[in-house]
């Protein structure tokens, strides 16, 4: 997810260098948005559990699953944080 | 009798009733676990059954924590066989699930998750890995109807909220996405990540100053997060500040990681450049 395409990448070179200067904000950034601004990447599978770990609900994916926080939830990490 | 030696007599029974309640408290043992002792067929398979899932539990954890994913699978099959009682049935359908995705078997995993979850309906790390999983074989419409069945049941939830947000941005639905990740960020505004899908989302909806403010918040957070200066970047000529695009993107080819990313950032600039 967080990767470019290859593709992607072919296209939107060859749209900005083929791009005359004057043109190309407008020409290019819409297919930009379209074919770069990638969502940020699908967070992990939440971990195991074992036979008794639910019971009471105390378990660790599944306060990670409940957490209002981002920090909490097991969610990816942040870009240079 | 005399009235003296019945009251002597009743002093004497108190004593003695005393000190019997006293020696019991001394004699109070440890609980002891009652040793099953049953020549019963049917409860001693029951006891067999129960210890047999008790232990295929761990040793498929075991497997789990080494990525034998086979053994894993069949020790977690074999538990089901035995059909355990609640939660240990909605559990192993779990595990099993989290086997397959590592299997890559994102077909097999759905029908674990979604069996823990028919099992038990409040079983919301079922939930979250089954949205994860529809993610991840492209099935956005499933997707998003399991995510808001998962938020339907826990309004809040920062994993709930995220993956709604990825979906929806995936579906174009950027009003929604926005949503999700406008309520998410207002439970806990520290998430650079969401700051920068929120701004996929605005960009999408033609919210460019909406798009830069979210921009510019996750740069603040995560100062190194060269994706949202790319990002930023094409706002900004969107916007018609062709100097600062190319200052952005000037940054993101002088420091992002990716190569690819790098690599582009550098050819816009130069383009920019002209």
């Amino acid at each position: 997810m967080q990767r470019f395409a290859g593709r992607s990448v072919v296209v939107i070179v060859a749209l900005v260098l083929g791009g005359a200067a004057a043109g190309l904000a407008r020409a290019s950034v819409d297919e930009i948005k379209g074919a770069l601004l990638q969502p940020s990447a699908l967070p992990a599978i939440l971990g195991p559990i074992t036979d008794l770990g639910r019971n009471g609900w105390d378990c660790a994916p599944e306060r990670a699953a409940q957490a209002k926080s981002a920090g909490h939830a097991e969610l990816p990490s942040d870009p240079g944080r | 009798m005399a009235p003296g030696r019945a009251g002597l007599a009743l002093l004497a029974l108190g004593a003695a009733l005393l000190g019997a309640v006293a020696g019991a408290r001394a004699q109070a043992y440890p609980d002891v676990r009652p040793v099953p002792k049953t020549t019963d067929p049917a409860a001693l398979r029951a006891t067999a059954t129960a210890r047999e899932i008790h232990e295929r539990f761990h040793i498929g954890l075991a497997a789990m924590t080494r990525s034998d994913w086979p053994a894993a699978q069949a020790e977690f099959a074999r538990v089901l066989d035995l059909h355990p009682p609640e939660p240990m049935g909605s559990t192993a359908h779990y595990d099993l699930g989290i086997v397959d995705v590592n299997q890559h078997d994102y077909t097999a995993a759905r029908t674990e998750f979604a069996a823990a979850i028919k099992l038990d309906d409040g079983f919301i790390a079922a939930r979250a890995n089954l949205v994860t999983v529809e993610l991840k074989a492209g099935d956005l419409p499933a997707a998003r109807k399991s995510a808001a069945e998962l938020l339907a049941r826990a309004p809040g939830s920062a994993r709930g909220l995220y993956l709604d947000g990825l979906a929806a941005l995936q579906a174009g639905d950027a009003a929604s996405a926005a949503r999700a990740f406008g309520t998410m960020l207002s439970h806990d505004p520290s998430y650079a990540t969401a700051h920068y899908d929120l701004a996929l989302a605005e960009i999408q909806l033609g919210r460019m100053d909406e798009a830069e403010r979210e921009l510019q918040a996750a740069l603040t957070l995560a100062p190194a997060y060269e994706r949202a200066r790319f990002a930023l970047g094409t706002v900004l000529l969107k916007t018609g500040r062709r100097d600062e695009a190319r200052t952005a993107f000037e940054q993101v080819a002088r420091s992002a990681q990716d190569p690819e990313l790098q690599s582009l950032a550098a050819s816009m600039k130069d383009a920019l450049s002209h």
